[in-house]
C-alpha cells in the first residue's frame, strides 16, 4: 500500500515539474508559433548557473535559485532576439520553409548551449542545494520535504500564470494574440511587444522549472535532449497550442513514468509515454485538446 | 542558371578519380577521416532527396541509418552469416523502417511529421539502451567481421560507393521522375491535378532515401567494426547530417557531399578544443542558417529568381 | 442528343458537406463538346467547390460526375486528370525552380516511377503547346521573372497539355488588363473550338458574358438561375442576391463637410500588388470628417485590399494621408490606436473568449471606467450583445458576430470606422438592425465611416458619396441618387 502512496506523491511532484516546463513550451508555441527545441538546454543552463553560483560564489540556496532563474530569462530573450526573430522576419527564406528553419535553428542553438555548458562545467551531473531540506511523513510515506516544496512552487507558478493571462488586461491581450494575431493587431496591440512579453515569461518559467529540477534530481548537459523531448511529447499529447491540454498531458506522462519506474523498472520509464505519443500521432494527431 | 547535368557529372567523375589517388600520399588518419566523411555524404544526400524532392523534413535520419546498422550488426553477432547477407538484411530493415515512417507522413501536416521522425529516433534509442544484452546498450556493439583492415581499401570502397550513390541520386533528381517528385513535394494538389499519384511517388522517395541511408549505415558498421548510439543514432548525429545538406545547399544532392566533408573536416580540425569544437561547428551552421540559407551551392549558382 | 453532341461533362445531384455546412447541394449541370458554360456566384456560393469536386480534389458526398460518359465521382484527382480533365486554378502555381519549358514538360509526363530519361517527343510537344498559348519567347526563363499574364498562360498550357476533353477554369481574367483579357478570351474560344467542354467559374457575369453559351448562377450551394448571360444578368433573384432590393438614398452634400481643403482621409494614387497580380491600380479616394462614404464593388474588386492598405497591413505605392500627414511608416497597431479602425470581412473575433472579453479587449487602451461606460453605450446600440455577454463569441450567430465585430471596433472610439462587407451572408432581419445602428451612429456621433459593400441596397441609404471599384480601379464617383438612378446597371 505504501507503494501506492509513494507513486502518488512522487508522480505528483515530477508531473508538476513537467507541467511547468510544458506550459512554457506550449505558451511559446501557442502565441509565437515556435517549437523551441532548445527548451531543455535552457533549463539545464538555469540549473548549472544555480549550481555554479553555489559552488564558486558560495551563495545561499535562495540567491543561487534567483541567479538560475535570471540566467534562464536572459537566455530565453537571447534565443528570441538572435535566433527566432531574425528568421521570422527574413526575406531570404520562403514563408512555407520558415517553420522548418526555425526548428532547425533552435535545435542547433540548443546543442550549442549544451556543448558550451559541457565545456566549462563538464558533463557530470550537478545538483543544486535544495531550499527546503529534511523529510516529512505523509500518509506513512517518508517524503523529502523538497518534493512537496517543488509541487507547491510549480502549482503557484502555474496559478500565477493563469491569473496573469485570464485576469489582467495585458494577459488577455496575449491570449487573444494566440487566438488571432491579426485581430489583436487591428485592436491596436503591437504583436512584437506581445512576443517579447511571452518569451520573457517563458524565460522565467524555464528558469524556475530548471532550478527546481536541479534540486530534485542530478542534471547534466546530457539531460538537455531528453528534457526537450519530454516537453514536446507532452505538448503534442495535450494538443499543440493548448495550454490546458499540456497541463493534463503532463500529469498523464508524469504518472506513466513513475508507475513504470516503480512497477516495472526505472530503465524503462520513458517507453510507455513514447508509445502513447506514437499511438496519438497515428490516431489523433491533434492531441487531446489541440486546436491548430 | 542550372549547371547542366552532364557537365556536373563529368566534373564529379574527375574529382572522384583524383580522390582515388589520395592514398598514395595521405596518412591513414586522413584516409580514415575521409572514409567517414564519404559515408556521411551518402547520409546527407539521402536526406536531401527526401527533403528537396518529396518535401518532407526528416529530423531523425538516424532512425533509418540506425535500423540498418544495428540490424546488420546484431545479425553478424548472433549468427555470423556472410557480410553481404548482413548488409542486405540491414538495408531491407532500413527500407521497412522507411515505409513505417512514410505512413504517418502521408497523413500529417507541418511540424507534426518532423516531430514524428524525432520521436522515432527517441524510441529507437530507448529500445537499444534497454535491450542491452542484444545491442550492447549505451556502450555499443562490436561486430566480429569487417570489410577490410586496410585503410586504403576502406577508403576506396567508401569513395566509390559515395560516387555511385551520388550519381544515381543526382541523376534521379534531374530526371523526369525527379521532376514529378519535386512537384509532389512542392504542391501536392497541383501534382494530383496534373495526373500524378502523389502518394505513390512520396512512398518511393522514402524507400529510396531509406535504401541509401541503410546501405551506407551497414557499410559503415563493417568499416568501424562497431556500432553505438553515439555514432549512429544520437540526435546530434542527425543534426550533423541535416547541417551537411543545408550547408551544401538544399536540393542540390551534390552539395550535401561538400557539406559533409566540410563538417567532418572542421570537427576534426577543432578537436583539440574539446567540447568547444562542437560548439563552434554548430555555431557556424547556425550562422549559415540565419544568413546564407542557400548554402555553398546556393552561393555558387545564385540567381535572382530564387528566393 | 446525337453522338457528336453528347455532353463531355455531366454532373447530377452533386453534394458536399463540410461538417455541418452544406457547401454544395444537389448541383446539376452539363457541358457539351464545343460549348462554354459559365458558373457564377458570390463568395461562399460553392462554385469553386463544384469545380474541385468535379476534378476530384474534394470528395463528393453524393451525386454523379461523368466525363465522356464515364462515371468518375469519388476517383482521386490524378485518375480524373488522366481520364481527360484539366483544371486552371485561380492562383498560379508553377514550380519556381524550373523553367517554363520544364513546367510544361511536367504536365506531359506519364505517371511512372521508372522514367529516368525524357522521351524526345516530349520536348517538341511542350514547345508546340507553348507556341499555342504564346510562351515561346520565355521558355527558358523561370516563373519568378515573368509578368503575371505569362504565369496565367503557363497554367493554361499545363492544363491543356494532355489534350483534355473537359477544361475547368477558375476566375480566368482576375488580375489581367483589358488587353490581356481580350487575348485570353480568344484563346479560350480557340480551345473550345477544338471540341472541348469548358466550364468557367467567376464572380460576375459581365466578365465572362462574351464567351459563354450559357450561364448558371449559384447561391449558398444551390442553383438559382440558368440561361443566356443576358437572361441571368436580368434575373430578379440573381440581382437581389448580388445587389439587394430597391434603393433609397439620404445623402448630405459634400459641401456640408467642413474640411474641404484637407479631407480627413486621403488615398492618393495607391497601387498594390499581390505577387504579380495588381490588386489596386492608382486608386484615389477621399473622405471628409463625419462623412459616410460607400465603396461598392463585387468580390475581387479590391475593397478588402484597399482597407488593409489603409490599415497598414500591406506594402503599397502612393500615399495614404490622415489630416494631411502621411500614414506611411506607422505600424498597423499604431494606425489603429490613432483612430482608424477596421471591421474586417473575416471579423477576426476571439472565438474562444466571451462577448464581454472581446469588447474589453477593444477598450484596453481606455481607462477602466471609460471602457465600462463605452460598453454600456454599445449594449444600448446592440441590445442582443448584453444578453449574450457571457457567451463565447464563437457560439454566436452570424449576425450577432457581425454586431460584436462592429461594437468591438467602436470600443476603440475610432475617428474613422472602416466596415468591410458587414452584410455578407446575413439574413434581412439582421441587416435591419445593423442598418438602424449605422443610422444612429450617423445622427448622434461625429464618427466618419468608410463602408465597402456589394449589397448596394444596404449601402446607399447610409452614404453621402459613392465610389465604384471594379477590377482594382475606381470607375465611378458621385452621389448616391445618381448611382441609384443608373440602377447600378454596370455593376453586374
Amino acid at each position: 500500500m505504501t507503494v501506492f502512496w509513494q507513486i502518488l506523491i512522487d508522480g505528483f511532484a515530477i508531473s508538476s515539474l513537467y507541467a511547468l516546463g510544458a506550459t512554457g513550451f506550449a505558451l511559446i508555441f501557442g502565441v509565437s508559433g515556435v517549437l523551441n527545441l532548445s527548451h531543455g538546454s535552457l533549463m539545464v543552463a538555469a540549473v548549472v548557473a544555480a549550481w555554479a553560483a553555489g559552488d564558486s560564489l558560495h551563495v545561499g540556496p535562495y540567491t543561487g535559485a534567483a541567479i538560475g532563474v535570471a540566467v534562464g530569462f536572459s537566455l530565453s530573450m537571447l534565443t528570441y532576439f538572435v535566433v527566432v526573430s531574425p528568421l521570422q522576419h527574413t526575406r531570404k527564406i520562403r514563408e512555407e520553409e520558415k517553420e522548418i528553419f526555425i526548428l532547425t535553428a533552435t535545435l542547433l542553438w540548443g546543442i550549442m548551449i549544451q556543448q558550451l555548458i559541457a565545456y566549462f562545467y563538464t558533463d557530470n551531473a550537478k545538483t543544486v542545494a535544495p531550499i527546503v531540506q529534511g523529510v516529512i511523513k505523509i500518509v506513512g510515506v517518508r517524503t523529502p520535504a523538497n518534493e512537496i516544496f517543488t509541487a507547491i512552487v510549480c502549482g503557484l507558478a502555474i496559478a500565477i500564470l493563469w491569473l496573469l493571462v485570464n485576469r489582467t488586461r495585458a494577459g488577455k491581450a496575449v491570449l487573444a494574440a494566440s487566438m488571432n494575431p491579426r485581430g489583436i493587431t487591428l485592436l491596436g496591440v503591437e504583436l512584437s511587444q506581445v512576443y517579447v512579453a511571452v518569451w520573457a515569461i517563458y524565460g522565467v518559467l524555464v528558469g524556475v522549472a530548471g532550478v527546481l529540477l536541479g534540486m530534485f534530481l542530478g542534471i547534466s548537459s546530457y539531460s538537455a535532449g531528453p528534457l526537450t523531448a519530454s516537453a514536446f511529447s507532452i505538448v503534442v499529447l495535450g494538443g499543440l497550442g493548448s495550454v490546458p491540454g499540456a497541463l493534463i498531458a503532463a500529469y498523464v506522462v508524469g504518472y506513466l513514468e513513475t508507475i513504470t519506474a516503480y512497477l516495472i523498472s526505472p530503465a524503462y520509464r520513458t517507453i510507455p509515454a513514447l508509445l502513447l505519443l506514437v499511438a496519438v500521432m497515428y490516431v489523433r494527431p491533434r492531441g487531446l485538446l489541440g486546436r491548430r | 542558371m542550372q549547371i547542366p547535368t552532364a557537365r556536373l557529372l563529368l566534373i564529379g567523375l574527375g574529382a572522384i578519380v583524383l580522390a582515388s589517388f589520395l592514398p598514395l600520399w595521405a596518412s591513414g588518419y586522413i584516409l580514415g577521416l575521409l572514409t567517414i566523411a564519404y559515408y556521411f555524404g551518402v547520409f546527407a544526400m539521402a536526406w536531401d532527396l527526401l527533403f528537396g524532392f518529396a518535401g518532407e523534413v526528416n529530423f531523425g535520419p538516424t532512425f533509418l541509418i540506425g535500423v540498418g546498422a544495428y540490424t546488420a550488426g546484431i545479425l553478424d553477432n548472433l549468427y555470423q552469416p556472410p557480410i553481404w547477407l548482413c548488409i542486405a538484411a540491414g538495408t531491407a530493415a532500413a527500407i521497412t523502417g522507411g515505409l513505417v515512417l512514410a505512413l504517418p507522413a502521408l497523413r500529417l501536416r507541418g511540424p507534426y511529421f518532423g516531430l514524428t521522425t524525432l520521436v522515432a529516433v527517441l524510441i529507437l534509442q530507448n529500445l537499444i539502451v534497454v535491450d542491452a544484452h542484444l545491442t550492447g546498450g549505451e556502450i555499443g556493439l562490436t561486430v566480429p567481421d569487417v570489410i577490410s583492415i586496410s585503410d586504403t581499401t576502406n577508403y576506396l570502397i567508401a569513395l566509390w560507393f559515395m560516387a555511385i550513390s551520388g550519381a544515381i541520386l543526382f541523376s534521379l533528381s534531374r530526371s523526369p521522375v525527379g521532376l514529378i517528385l519535386q512537384a509532389s513535394g512542392q504542391d501536392a494538389v497541383q501534382a494530383g491535378a496534373l495526373g500524378f499519384n502523389v502518394t505513390k511517388h512520396k512512398l518511393t522517395a522514402f524507400v529510396i532515401s531509406a535504401f541509401f541511408s541503410g546501405l551506407a549505415g551497414t557499410l559503415m558498421v563493417f568499416y568501424l567494426g562497431s556500432a553505438s548510439v553515439g555514432t549512429f543514432i544520437d540526435i546530434t548525429v542527425g543534426v550533423q547530417i541535416i547541417i551537411s545538406a543545408v550547408l551544401g545547399g538544399r536540393r542540390t544532392i551534390l552539395g550535401a557531399v561538400l557539406g559533409a566533408i566540410f563538417l567532418i573536416a572542421m570537427s576534426e580540425a577543432l578537436r583539440p578544443l574539446g567540447d568547444l569544437s562542437n560548439f563552434i561547428v554548430f555555431g557556424m551552421a547556425l550562422i549559415v542558417v540565419l544568413i546564407y540559407p542557400n548554402g555553398f551551392f546556393g552561393l555558387l549558382t545564385r540567381t535572382r529568381e530564387d528566393v | 442528343m446525337s453522338a457528336t453532341e453528347r455532353a463531355h461533362l455531366e454532373v447530377t445531384g452533386l453534394t458536399k458537406r463540410f461538417g455541418g455546412l452544406v457547401a454544395v447541394k444537389e448541383m446539376s449541370l452539363s457541358v457539351a463538346a464545343g460549348k462554354i458554360l459559365g458558373l457564377i456566384g458570390p463568395n461562399g456560393s460553392g462554385k469553386s467547390t463544384v469545380m474541385k469536386l468535379i476534378m476530384g480534389i474534394e470528395r463528393p458526398d453524393g451525386g454523379s460526375v461523368r466525363i465522356s460518359g464515364v462515371e468518375v465521382c469519388g476517383w482521386p484527382s490524378h485518375r480524373i486528370a488522366r481520364m481527360g480533365a484539366g483544371i486552371v486554378f485561380q492562383h498560379s502555381r508553377p514550380l519556381h525552380r524550373q523553367t517554363v519549358l520544364e513546367n510544361i514538360k511536367l504536365a506531359l509526363l506519364p505517371d511512372k516511377l521508372t522514367r529516368l530519361f525524357a522521351d524526345p517527343q516530349t520536348d517538341a510537344r511542350a514547345r508546340a503547346i507553348a507556341a499555342r498559348v504564346g510562351l515561346t519567347a520565355v521558355l527558358d526563363r523561370r516563373p519568378g521573372t515573368l509578368p503575371f499574364a505569362d504565369l496565367r498562360k503557363i497554367e493554361i498550357a499545363k492544363a491543356i497539355a494532355r489534350d483534355p476533353q473537359v477544361l475547368l477554369i477558375d476566375e480566368p481574367f482576375a488580375g489581367l488588363t483589358a488587353r490581356e483579357t481580350a487575348a485570353f478570351s480568344d484563346l479560350i474560344c480557340e480551345l473550345r473550338d477544338d471540341g472541348r467542354a469548358v466550364l468557367l467559374v467567376d464572380h460576375n457575369v459581365k466578365s465572362v458574358s462574351r464567351l459563354v453559351d450559357r450561364v448558371i448562377a449559384m447561391y449558398v450551394g444551390e442553383r438559382i438561375a440558368e440561361g443566356s448571360a443576358d437572361e441571368v444578368m436580368r434575373n430578379e433573384t440573381v440581382r437581389r442576391v448580388y445587389l439587394g432590393g430597391t434603393i433609397e438614398t439620404a445623402a448630405r452634400p459634400e459641401s456640408s463637410f467642413r474640411d474641404a481643403a484637407t479631407p480627413f482621409l486621403e488615398i492618393d494614387k495607391v497601387s498594390v500588388h499581390y505577387g504579380k497580380a495588381q490588386a489596386l491600380e492608382q486608386v484615389s479616394i477621399h473622405v471628409h470628417e463625419r462623412e459616410f462614404v460607400a465603396v461598392v464593388g463585387l468580390n475581387g474588386a479590391g475593397k478588402t485590399t484597399l482597407f488593409n492598405t489603409i490599415s497598414g497591413l500591406l506594402p503599397y505605392a502612393g500615399e495614404v494621408r490622415r489630416q494631411g500627414a502621411t500614414l506611411r511608416g506607422q505600424s498597423a497597431a499604431a494606425i489603429a490606436r490613432g483612430g482608424i479602425v477596421q471591421c474586417p470581412e473575416g471579423r477576426e473575433l476571439f472565438v474562444d473568449m466571451t462577448v464581454r472579453e472581446n469588447l474589453d479587449l477593444g477598450g484596453q487602451h481606455l481607462p477602466t471606467e471609460e471602457s465600462g461606460a463605452q460598453i454600456e453605450w454599445l449594449f444600448e446600440l446592440f441590445p442582443i450583445l448584453r444578453d449574450r455577454q457571457r457567451q463565447a463569441a464563437g457560439t454566436l450567430s452570424g449576425g450577432e458576430q457581425q454586431m460584436l465585430t462592429i461594437a468591438r471596433a467602436l470600443m476603440m472610439k475610432p475617428k474613422l470606422l472602416m466596415l468591410d462587407e458587414p452584410t455578407l451572408g446575413l439574413a434581412p432581419v439582421i441587416l435591419e438592425q445593423i442598418s438602424k445602428a449605422l443610422e444612429r451612429l450617423r445622427q448622434t456621433t461625429p464618427i466618419t465611416v468608410l463602408l465597402a459593400e456589394q449589397n448596394v441596397t444596404f449601402a446607399l441609404p447610409h452614404a453621402d458619396r459613392v465610389y465604384v471599384l471594379e477590377h482594382a480601379r475606381i470607375v465611378w464617383e458621385g452621389d448616391p441618387a445618381k448611382f441609384a438612378a443608373e440602377g447600378g446597371a454596370g455593376l453586374l
